[in-house]
């Protein structure tokens, strides 16, 4: 048993009524909380200045057919020691309220909406409680993740229309965008609100792309759902599908061999360096420097085909299995790859120096889109966009996964927050992935790749998993079911917590500096939606 | 500028380094290609995404780049429906796109054709039947050419795409 820590000490001295429970996964608290008190725990541990606990996930679950209960968790992440803790509440019988945490911790906004509309449980207080993932033409009454709701029901229609934040005045119009876009990107609604040029408010209206992921994970039985992670959000793919398995291995008792563990990460950062080199070019690409687009995108088109050369897939799918990797990469591969890192570098560098000596294109990026550190920290954002703005938080320095204990990380970090320093954050990144790679490629052990399964999951057990991708930290919550299936996965892309704090980078900007804002973030509308 | 210059020289041309796509697509069939016959040699495209998990988007993004540079057989990407000449659609038709994927479609000028881009389009994949997810595009709208894959390479999109610019015999 994991010795008392100073953060539980703190909060049960605060909050006597709290019962501790035993850790669900290595460095976490647990405690079940009475339901009237969780504002008041919340607003304490998130603001106390010896916790700061940074909202980092909420979901809920139905426990039926077990216990006729609905339980909803709360994970805050600690600012100082990454500690995390969980809330438990449990709502039982026919009650349908909990309390809502969003007039005190801001990010829990989307979240409880998120609640509301898959389980009908309802935020009390919550002060916007529109639909979200449930546009208004889905009738009423139908909350997908309820047990007693069949996954391939077939919805029908009712008459409904979104109520979009208005701003109104002389001279102030509307410009709706989407949900289909001029170029080749996702499904997604953006209603500006412009007087004259500047952009006074941004309202977002996502969820058209939501398939049902949750709902079709608890189809499938836990060894089998890889794929469809894979699929969640298919530009992270390593990222969704290493998430996936570090959550279920644990509930079958897997060990991971070290060799397993250096692949992984190997091919999360190949994954990086080819969003990252792919976002940079499509960056310059909205300041209309046609010439760095080019660079980048055959840059990334680079390391795209040397995915496929080692594992069969431009976007590595079907390389990640529970227990380990489906297929090992030869030692000669791995001395290739590093040759082939070795001429990208440079050349990287060489553009890098480009973009940056361009007066007119730094000055397009620079002040552009600030999103500053106070509205970072409300919005608990993270990744990429989150270092930008000085949010100092990289999983595979603050809990390492995979072969990261033994591969120490730079964290790029920048401050001002604009679209420049997200630039410079992945400018930073594709160095560091580049230079763990070498170094994943001179230390990786010899051994085997995957271990085998030997027993067999109890239902109602769950565990948390979080992985930096890309775009920042993906957290998996699976909870095990009868036979092997899964009983709930909670799928957490950064694109849900990123997005909503895009509304508060883009006022005060005109229009055509949108979409390098929304470039400058690239965020999942896929991984959002689910 | 000679920092620019320089780099142009030394990476030189990179337009078709790539691998050839190996299988050859569903063939493109006669009346399709007539209904393309007045496109002449080019082809607007407009991507709708229907529910896809970008993947799809992203190889079709990647023909744009200096590597396969699908500008070259004269495919370019419209900004808006009303201009284009093909449809591409990726991702099964979810609940909430369906009445976007049929404006889209009406609003694209006669003649046209609808390319389903990807496994999920073409019979919904891994997200067949579920509750949010209403059937793959050719429920909603005629399909003309379908492209398989999860997703397709970028190899194969064009092979399939340059196929319907080639003049008939
Ligand atoms: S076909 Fe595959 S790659 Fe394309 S959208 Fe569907 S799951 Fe994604």
């Amino acid at each position: 048993m994991t010795e008392a820590r100073p953060c539980d000490n703190l909060l049960k001295a605060a909050f006597p009524a709290i019962v501790q429970d035993d850790p669900v996964c290595g460095e976490s608290s647990h405690f079940q909380v009475p339901k009237d008190l969780l504002p008041a725990i919340t607003r304490y541990l998130h603001t106390q200045p010896n916790l700061r606990g940074r909202l980092t996930l909420i979901w809920a679950c139905d426990h039926r057919p077990v216990r006729d209960t609905y339980g909803l968790h709360y994970l805050f992440t600690l600012e100082v020691s990454h500690h995390w803790v969980v809330l438990s509440i449990e709502l039982a019988g026919n009650d349908r309220l909990f309390p809502s945490i969003t007039p005190h911790v801001h990010a829990a906004k989307w979240y409880e909406r998120e609640i509301r509309d898959m389980f009908g449980l309802i935020p009390e207080g919550h002060p916007d409680l529109r639909r979200l993932v449930r546009h208004e033409h889905w009738p009423k009454g139908t909350h997908p993740l309820r047990k007693d709701f069949p996954w391939d029901r077939v919805l029908g229609r009712q008459q409904g229309e979104h109520r979009f934040r208005r701003i109104e005045g002389e001279g102030v119009f509307e410009v709706p965008v989407g949900p289909i876009h001029a170029g080749i990107i996702e499904s997604g609604h953006f209603r500006f609100s412009v007087a004259g040029e500047p952009i006074m408010q941004l309202e977002l209206r996502h969820f058209w792309k939501h398939r049902g992921v949750e709902k079709l994970f608890e189809e499938q039985t836990l060894i089998g759902a890889v794929p469809l992670a894979e699929r969640v959000s298919g530009d992270t793919t390593v990222g969704h599908s290493l998430a996936y398995c570090q959550a279920v291995e644990p509930l079958l008792d897997l060990q991971v061999p070290r060799r397993a563990r250096y692949l992984r990460s190997l091919f999360l950062e190949l994954e990086r360096l080819y969003n990252h080199l792919g976002d940079i070019g499509a960056m310059c690409n909205d300041t209309a420097y046609a010439l760095a687009h080019a660079h980048c995108g055959r840059m990334k088109e680079r390391i795209m085909q040397l995915n496929d050369r080692l594992t069969g897939s431009r976007f590595l799918r079907d390389v990640l299995r529970v227990g380990g990797v489906t297929r090992d990469i030869e030692n000669r591969q791995l001395a290739d790859l590093v040759d082939e890192l070795n001429r990208i570098q440079p050349d990287f560098s060489e553009v890098g120096a480009i973009i940056f000596a361009n007066a007119s294109l730094t000055d397009r990026l620079e002040t552009t889109g600030i999103l500053n550190g106070q509205t970072a920290w409300d919005h608990a954002v993270m990744g990429v966009v989150g270092r930008a703005s000085g949010m100092d938080c990289d999983l595979r320095r603050d809990r390492p996964f995979a072969a990261y204990d033994e591969l120490p990380v730079n964290v790029a970090l920048y401050r001002y927050g604009d679209v420049r320093a997200r630039l410079r954050v992945r400018g930073d990144e594709i160095h560091e992935s580049i230079r763990l790679i070498r170094e994943i490629c001179s230390k990786i052990p010899d051994g085997p790749v995957a271990n085998e399964l030997s027993c067999s999951p109890n239902p109602g057990d769950w565990t948390l998993s979080a992985v930096e991708g890309w775009r920042g930290e993906i957290l998996y919550m699976v909870m095990a079911g009868e036979g092997g299936r899964i009983h709930r996965c909670k799928v957490r892309d950064p694109s849900f917590v990123n997005w909503p704090a895009i509304q508060w980078a883009v006022p005060g900007n005109i229009i055509p500096d949108f979409p390098l804002i929304n470039k400058s973030f690239n965020l999942s509308y896929a991984g959002n939606d689910l | 500028m000679f920092r620019i210059i320089k780099k142009s020289l030394k990476i030189g041309v990179v337009t078709g380094q790539y691998r050839r796509a190996e299988r050859s697509a569903l063939p493109v069939s006669p009346e399709v290609k007539d209904k393309t016959k007045l496109f002449k040699r080019s082809l607007a495209i407009r991507e709708v995404d229907t529910g896809s998990c970008n993947a799809c988007e992203m190889e079709m993004n990647a023909l744009l780049n200096p590597v396969y540079d699908a500008e070259r057989f004269g495919i370019h990407i419209a900004a808006s429906p009303r201009h284009a000449d093909a449809l591409v659609v990726t991702g099964p038709v979810t609940v909430n796109m369906e009445r976007a994927l049929k404006d889209v479609h009406k609003q694209t000028p006669d003649p046209k054709i609808v390319i389903a881009l990807g496994d999920c389009a073409i019979t919904c994949g891994m997200f067949k039947n579920s509750y949010a997810v209403t059937g793959p595009v050719e429920r909603h709208i005629p399909v003309d050419i379908r492209i398989s894959g999860c997703p397709p390479r970028p190899a194969e999109i064009l092979e399939v795409l340059s196929e319907l610019r080639k003049p008939t015999v």
